[in-house]
């Protein structure tokens, strides 16, 4: 029983780790730039694909991760600058980006089908094999997973608190108008908040992509497991996000292990309609 | 009484479906299309109540028309319930469910609503397939079968039968756009868009919000309710299938493409996107690409939609432009006409 349990919580912390990178990034688009990403499931879908395209190149693992970044960045950054950003004049702007990210969503969803076919496709693990503390088989894929997303995320604060771009986006999220009186070029900011929430998503398809495989509708999944712990852990909030995906992450494979994977999204349902009903900003947020 | 232009327009559309049987009605692919085609123009109607009028981005649309459908078809097959009662059924039933749903919501804003009214959605199709659901008679994933149809005297109203069920299908249209015309021209309709508009402010001049939030959600959720019952009776099948992504989405299309917040919009827009789809039926794996590059197009260059392009707020509108023009072309005529006349 223990020993059950204690297998559970580590599979709860390894999803965790990578729900904590993807809600993060999540949240900081909505966070700075007010705009709801529906198409961030496809983000998660197109960092996996273009994986399997490089390892099909023979690429190995590093090389792959490297040169993901300069095109989830791109994607992101094309996103904004031409979907949203001539939306943003209008005065329903708000609806008008909810409608357009989900029609870019259904798009990429079925560019994918088109290109790649219905069928699964599947990236080789980071790492082969197991290690085995006091009697506990733990594979060191999962351990490399929980330390790659940590580490992503220790950068992404550190981005956030130190440099001069993370800066600007908080300056953004905290007040657009003062933001833009000092002088920082708010257009520029959203392009790379998308940019950079894009990166994120595909650093997380990547850890991911290995234990549930890639496939042309798998990003909705995604889309809606980041959406729930962006609201349960505060819209916004990086920290909120982060014990969010823990927390959930944990709910999920307890869920799972003990009433079957169909429960688990009706679980954390139930978790975040209560959390909202006494506290309907979310754990960290700070605004409802 | 002056006649307003939404009134206007309600009546131009239902002449033209009202008389198209007479064209079609030996057609049966298209006079099917042309009932769906009403039924999901009140679902989009009563969709742009929530979201155009009240501002509310809720989601769960879909999931109030499944479940007006499930509740009405298994109170007609595990307890012979005539499907005409069924129809107030099903919209009493979502309409619960709806209100039941706007309760969190009250205290929420934004994203948070759209995921607590989509949570709905989400739920209801595992619940459907589930042993609950199956227990309560939903047929789990299998769906079900057999649906009995509508029946007066000696119509059926089923789709083999299109011209009676067109005309049923129509008699709900009328009904429910006349509800939702009503409210938005009365005092609800004021009070839902100033809570829209400025909520604070509103709620400063006495706008009960947490009021009008239920209200709408209830006579939405109702509308929908019982146009979904009164779908599942007409094509007879139900299964939890209509809760994947692509009605929500389409549905969606008809809002932006009519004009969110533009009362007939809706209509228009369910109108054009319905035969739109089944134009690019033919396309078959290629629908979704093109269908979704279409809203992400339609929402860039036309973010007001076809009521917007008509009816501008600002400058002159498609319709007054037209007007003009034809004004001046007649007065034009007319002067020379005089002058042939006078000389």
């Amino acid at each position: 029983m223990l020993r059950d349990l204690i297998e559970v919580l580590i599979s709860g912390i390894t999803n965790g780790s990578v729900y904590a990178i993807m809600a993060a990034g999540m949240t900081l688009v909505y966070g700075v730039t007010r705009v709801f990403n529906f198409a961030y499931g496809s983000f998660f879908t197109l960092g996996g694909y273009f994986a399997w395209l490089f390892f099909g190149l023979k690429f190995n693992y590093l090389l792959v991760f490297v040169s993901i970044i300069p095109i989830m960045f791109l994607v992101g950054l094309s996103a904004e600058t031409f979907i949203i950003r001539p939306l943003r004049a209008r005065k329903d702007w708000e609806i008008l980006s909810v409608m357009v990210t989900l029609g870019l969503a259904l798009f990429l969803d079925n560019l994918y089908l088109v290109i790649f076919g219905p069928f699964v496709k599947s990236i080789p693990s980071l790492f082969e094999g197991y290690v085995k503390i006091q009697g506990f088989v733990i594979s060191i894929h999962d351990i490399a997973i929980v330390t790659i997303a940590i580490s992503i995320m220790v950068i992404l604060m550190l981005f956030l608190s130190r440099s001069r771009q993370g800066l600007a986006m908080r300056a953004v999220a905290q007040d657009m108008t003062g933001a833009e009186i000092v002088g920082i070029p708010k257009d520029r900011v959203f392009a790379y908040t998308f940019a950079l929430s894009a990166i994120l998503v595909g650093a997380g398809s990547m850890l991911l992509a290995p234990k549930y495989f890639v496939s042309p509708a798998g990003g909705f999944d995604i889309l809606v497991k980041s959406w729930v712990i962006t609201v349960f852990g505060g819209v916004g909030s990086i920290r909120g996000s982060l014990f969010a995906a823990f927390i959930l992450g944990i709910v999920e494979a307890i869920v799972g292990f003990t009433f079957g994977l169909t429960w688990t999204l009706i679980a954390w349902f139930v978790v975040l309609l209560f959390t909202l009903i006494v506290r309907p900003q979310g754990l960290f947020g700070t605004e409802a | 009484m002056k006649m307003r232009k939404e009134f206007i327009i309600l009546l131009i559309i239902s002449f033209f479906l009202g008389i198209a049987p007479i064209f079609f009605h030996g057609n049966l692919y298209i006079m099917n299309i042309l009932t769906i085609c009403m039924i999901w123009a009140v679902v989009a109607a009563s969709w742009d109540l929530i979201m155009g009028f009240a501002g509310i981005f809720s989601f769960g649309q879909v999931a109030f028309f499944v479940s007006g459908a499930y509740g009405s078809v298994i109170l007609a097959l595990n307890f012979g319930l005539s499907p005409w009662f069924g129809i107030l059924a099903g919209g009493a039933i979502a309409s619960v469910i709806g209100i039941l749903v706007c309760i969190p919501c009250l205290r929420l804003k934004g994203a948070y609503i759209a995921l607590a009214t989509f949570a709905i959605h989400m739920v209801l199709e595992p619940l459907i397939k589930s042993k609950l659901g199956i227990a309560l008679g939903t047929g789990g994933a299998l769906g079900l079968l057999g649906i009995p149809s509508l029946k007066i005297g000696g119509y059926v109203f089923s789709n083999m039968e299109p011209v009676p069920s067109f005309y049923a299908a129509m008699g709900i249209f009328l009904v429910s756009l006349l509800i939702i015309y009503k409210i938005i021209f009365s005092g609800w309709g004021l009070a839902f868009i100033a809570l829209r508009d400025s909520e604070v402010f509103a709620k400063s001049l006495g706008v009960n919000d947490y009021k009008y939030k239920l209200l709408v959600f209830g006579v939405s959720a109702f509308l929908t309710g019982s146009v979904g019952a009164f779908y599942a009776h007409y094509v007879q099948v139900l299964s939890s299938r209509m809760l994947s992504f692509d009605l929500f989405l389409t549905l969606m299309v008809m809002l932006v493409l009519g004009g969110i917040g533009r009362f007939p919009g809706a209509v228009i827009g369910a109108l054009i996107a319905t035969f739109f789809i089944e134009i690019l039926r033919p396309l078959e794996t290629y629908r979704g690409l093109v269908f979704g590059g279409t809203v992400v197009l339609l929402v860039i260059f036309m973010p007001q939609g076809i009521m917007g392009i008509l009816f501008q707020d600002r400058g002159l509108g498609l319709v007054k432009r037209i007007g003009r023009f034809a004004r001046q072309k007649i007065n034009w005529a007319s002067s020379i006409l005089l002058i042939f006349l006078r000389g």
